[in-house]
C-alpha cells in the first residue's frame, strides 16, 4: 500500500464525520454453498465471522507490494482475437470430442470470462528479505532492593505545633467518658451488690419461715405426743377398767355358784340318806335274816312236796294213759259198734283223769 | 468524627484472659465450642468469659438450651486446676439461678460432683460444697442430693474440712436432713455435731444446732440424740450470747423434748432457768422456740410446778410483736394451768 496521506480534513463540527462506504461487518462466508434446513436452524442467530480467519481478508506482510489486479474488463482487440482463436479451437475440441461437462451456460447478462492466472502472478522477487532474530533474558539475577525513593522534595516546608488547651479541654472532654467509666463500675457494681443482697433477703425470708415452720411442727409433735400420752392413757384406763369389771362379773358368778351350790347340796344328805333306805342299806338283823334264810328255805321245802304231788299225779296220769291205750286197742280191733263208745269213753276217761288230779289239788291247796 | 459518646460494648481485648465474645445471640454457642476444643488456654478463656456471663438469668437460660452442662460436667475432672476451679464456679452460679437447678438435677452433675470432694485444690472444695448447698434448698435436690449417697461422705467431711467449708456442708447437711435422717444417724452424724456445739466459731456453732434441729425433727433422730447425750451439751450451750446460736440451741431443745425421755433429760439437765431468761428479753428471736421448749417442759409435772410461779413472764409475751409469739405464749398458759 502506497502510503497516501489521508487529506487531511478541518473537523466541521456539525457534520458528523461519514465514510465512503458505510462500514459495515460482513456475515462469515459459508463453508458450503448448499445447506440443509435443518443445519440452518441449528445454526441459530448468525454472528458475525471472525475476521482472523476469513479468507476475503488480506494477509501476510502488511508492507510487502502488493499489486491490484488488471480491470477485468476486456478492452484491447489483441485479447479479443486472442479469445476468438482459443473459441475456435475449442470449438474444434468440442465436436471432435464429446461434449465435456464445463462450467454451465453464463446466466443471462452475464458472461463467462476465461482468465488465466498468468496476469496475477507476481514474482515472489519481491519478497521482502526477513530476518529471524532471537532473543532471550538472562536468568534473573538476585535484584537488590529497590532503594527507597525519595522522590525530590517539592514545595515549601511548613510547621505547626498544637499548644497546649487549643484543641481541647481536657478536664471537660474527659468528664464523659470518666462518667461512662465510673457509671459502668458503679452499674456493675450495684448489680452484684443487689444479687447478694436478693439472696441475702430470699435466706433470711426462708429462714424466718423455716423457724415458724419448725415452731409449728415441734407444737404439731408436741400435740401429737400428747395426742398419743392420752390416748394411751385411755386405753391404759379402759382396759383396767375392762379387767375390773371381768373381775367382778368373776366373782359375783363365783357367789352365785357357790350359792347355788350350797342349796344344792344342802339337802344332799338326807337325800342320800333316804335313797339308801329306799335300796335297802339299813335293815333290821333279824328280818333279814328271816327273808335270806328261813324262807329259801321254806319255799324249797314247800316246792319239794309239790314235786312229790305232781310225780305222783305223773305217775297216775302215765297209768291212766298206759290203761286207756291199751283199751283203745282192745277197742279197735273189735267191730264198729264199739268205736261209738270208745270215743266216749275216752272222754270219759280224759275228763274223769283231769278231774282226778283236780281234786288232788283242791286237795293239796288248803294245806 | 468522633464523639465521646462510647459503645455500650467493651473494647475487645479489654481483658486477654478472657475469650472474645461474638456478637448477640452467638456468644454462647461460639463458647460453647471453644469449651469443647483440645487446646487448654482457649477453654480456660471460655470459661472466664463464661464465669462473667452466667450472672445474667437470660445468659443461664440459653445455656441451659444450648447443653453447656453436659460439657462443664465432662469439665469437672479436668486435669488441670484452673478449669476445674472456674467451671464450678460457673456451676455454682448457676446453681443460683432457679432454671439452673433444674437443669443441674436433670443432667445429673451432683454425682459427677462426687468426685471433686477430693480435690486438692480448696476453691473447687468450696465451690462444689456451694452448689451442693445451693441443690440441697430445693426439696427436688436435697432428693438428689440424698440419692447421690453423699451423707456419709459430708459427714465424714465434717471432721477434717475447713472452716468455711464446714459451713457449708452444715448448711447442706441441715436441708438435706429435713428429708430423710437414716443414712445420717447411720453415719454417726449425732456424734460429730456434739463435737462442733463446742466450737469456736459461732456460725459453726448455730449451723451444728440447727443440723441437730432438724435431725430431731424426725422420730428416730430423737431417740439419737436422746440416747448420745446431747441434750445437756445443748442445755450448756443455752448460756452463749450469740442470737443466732441460741435460736438453734432454743429449736433443736424445742423437738428433742417432744419425747418423754428427752424431756425428763432435760428438766435434769435444768434447761428451765435459761429457758425463762430467754423468754424474759423482749427482742430475742429464740423467743418463740424457747416458748415452745417451756410448753413442752410443762407436761411433766415437775415442770409445771416450776412454771406457775412464773405465769407473768407468759403474761408479758402476750403482748409481742409477733403473732406466732402470741400464739405460743397462749399455749403455754393453757398447758401450764391445766389440771388433770
Amino acid at each position: 500500500m502506497v502510503p497516501t496521506m489521508v487529506p487531511i480534513r478541518a473537523p466541521e463540527l456539525d457534520v458528523p464525520y461519514s465514510f465512503c462506504s458505510q462500514p459495515r461487518s460482513l456475515l462469515p462466508r459459508p463453508k458450503y454453498r448448499e445447506q440443509s434446513n435443518a443445519a440452518e436452524t441449528e445454526k441459530g442467530p448468525r454472528r458475525y465471522g471472525n475476521i482472523m480467519i476469513d479468507p476475503r481478508v488480506v494477509r501476510g506482510n502488511a508492507l510487502s507490494l502488493r499489486l491490484l489486479p488488471e480491470s477485468t474488463q476486456p478492452s484491447t482487440p489483441e485479447v479479443k482475437k486472442q479469445r476468438k482463436a482459443q473459441k475456435k479451437l475449442q470449438a474444434r475440441k468440442l465436436t471432435q470430442e464429446q461434449i465435456r461437462t464445463g462450467t454451465p451456460e453464463p446466466v443471462e447478462g452475464r458472461e463467462h470470462v476465461h482468465v488465466q492466472t498468468e496476469l496475477y502472478l507476481e514474482e515472489i522477487s519481491d519478497r521482502i528479505i526477513e530476518v529471524d532474530g532471537e532473543c532471550q533474558t538472562d536468568e534473573f539475577l538476585d535484584r537488590p532492593p529497590t532503594p527507597l525513593f525519595i522522590p525530590a522534595k517539592t514545595g515549601k516546608d511548613v510547621a505547626t505545633q498544637i499548644e497546649e488547651g487549643e484543641l481541647f479541654d481536657f478536664d471537660i472532654e474527659v468528664k464523659p467518658i470518666l462518667e461512662v467509666l465510673i457509671g459502668k463500675t458503679v452499674e456493675q457494681a450495684l448489680l452484684e451488690v443487689m444479687e447478694e443482697e436478693e439472696l441475702a433477703q430470699l435466706w433470711s425470708h426462708q429462714r424466718a419461715f423455716a423457724e415458724l415452720r419448725n415452731a409449728e411442727f415441734a407444737e404439731l409433735q408436741r400435740l401429737e405426743e400428747q395426742d398419743r400420752r392420752i390416748r394411751e392413757e385411755k386405753e391404759r384406763r379402759r382396759l383396767e377398767h375392762l379387767e375390773k369389771l371381768r373381775k367382778q362379773k368373776e366373782t359375783a358368778e363365783k357367789v352365785a355358784a357357790r350359792a347355788f351350790a350350797q342349796r344344792y347340796l344342802a339337802d344332799l344328805i338326807p337325800s342320800v340318806f333316804n335313797n339308801l333306805y329306799d335300796r335297802g342299806f339299813f335293815y333290821d338283823p333279824i328280818e333279814r335274816d328271816i327273808e335270806t334264810e328261813f324262807l329259801p328255805w321254806l319255799m324249797s321245802e314247800v316246792e319239794e312236796t309239790l314235786q312229790k304231788k305232781v310225780l305222783g299225779r305223773v305217775m297216775l296220769d302215765s297209768l291212766i294213759r298206759t290203761v286207756v291205750e291199751k283199751r283203745l286197742d282192745e277197742f279197735s280191733h273189735p267191730p264198729p259198734s264199739n268205736q261209738t263208745e270208745a270215743p266216749a269213753e275216752e272222754p270219759r276217761a280224759t275228763d274223769a283223769a283231769p278231774q282226778a288230779s283236780g281234786e288232788a289239788d283242791a286237795a293239796d291247796q288248803p294245806v | 468524627m468522633a464523639q465521646p459518646r462510647i459503645s455500650a460494648y467493651l473494647p475487645p481485648d479489654i481483658d486477654p484472659t478472657k475469650a472474645p465474645l461474638a456478637f448477640g445471640r452467638r456468644a454462647l454457642p461460639k463458647l460453647n465450642e471453644e469449651l469443647r476444643s483440645p487446646e487448654l488456654l482457649t477453654q480456660q478463656r471460655a470459661l472466664m468469659a463464661l464465669c462473667d456471663l452466667v450472672h445474667d438469668p437470660e445468659k443461664v437460660y440459653q445455656a441451659i438450651a444450648l447443653g453447656f452442662l453436659d460439657n462443664l460436667k465432662t469439665l469437672l475432672v479436668h486435669h488441670d486446676q484452673t478449669v476445674r476451679q472456674k467451671t464450678t464456679e460457673v456451676l455454682s452460679i448457676v446453681a443460683l439461678h432457679s432454671i439452673g437447678r433444674q437443669g443441674l438435677i436433670q443432667t445429673g452433675v451432683i454425682s459427677a460432683l462426687t468426685e471433686l470432694l477430693d480435690d486438692p485444690v480448696d476453691i473447687c472444695r468450696k465451690n462444689t460444697h456451694r452448689i451442693f448447698d445451693m441443690m440441697a434448698k430445693l426439696p427436688e435436690g436435697a432428693g438428689g442430693v440424698l440419692r447421690a449417697g453423699l451423707i456419709p461422705p459430708l459427714v465424714l467431711k465434717l471432721k477434717t474440712e475447713l472452716d468455711e467449708i464446714q459451713e457449708l456442708i452444715l448448711d447442706t447437711l441441715s436441708n438435706c436432713l429435713r428429708v430423710e435422717v437414716s443414712e445420717a444417724l447411720a453415719a454417726g452424724a449425732v456424734t460429730v455435731l456434739k463435737e462442733k456445739l463446742s466450737h469456736p466459731s459461732t456460725a459453726i456453732r448455730s449451723k451444728a444446732a440447727w443440723v441437730l434441729l432438724e435431725i430431731s425433727s424426725h422420730a428416730e433422730g430423737k431417740v439419737a440424740v436422746c440416747e448420745e447425750g446431747v441434750i445437756p451439751a445443748l442445755v450448756s450451750l443455752l448460756e452463749d450470747t450469740q442470737p443466732e446460736v441460741q435460736v438453734s440451741t432454743t429449736g433443736a431443745l424445742m423437738f428433742a423434748a417432744v419425747t418423754p425421755q428427752g424431756r425428763s433429760s432435760a428438766m435434769g439437765a435444768e434447761a428451765i432457768p435459761p429457758l425463762l431468761k430467754l423468754v424474759a428479753e423482749e427482742t430475742s428471736k429464740a423467743r418463740l422456740n424457747a416458748i415452745k421448749t417451756l410448753t413442752l417442759l410443762a407436761e411433766l409435772p415437775e415442770g409445771r410446778q416450776t412454771l406457775l410461779d412464773h405465769r407473768d413472764t407468759f403474761q408479758r409475751c402476750l403482748d409481742d410483736r409477733s403473732e406466732a409469739v402470741q400464739r405460743a405464749a397462749q399455749i403455754a398458759i393453757t398447758v401450764i394451768e391445766w389440771k388433770p
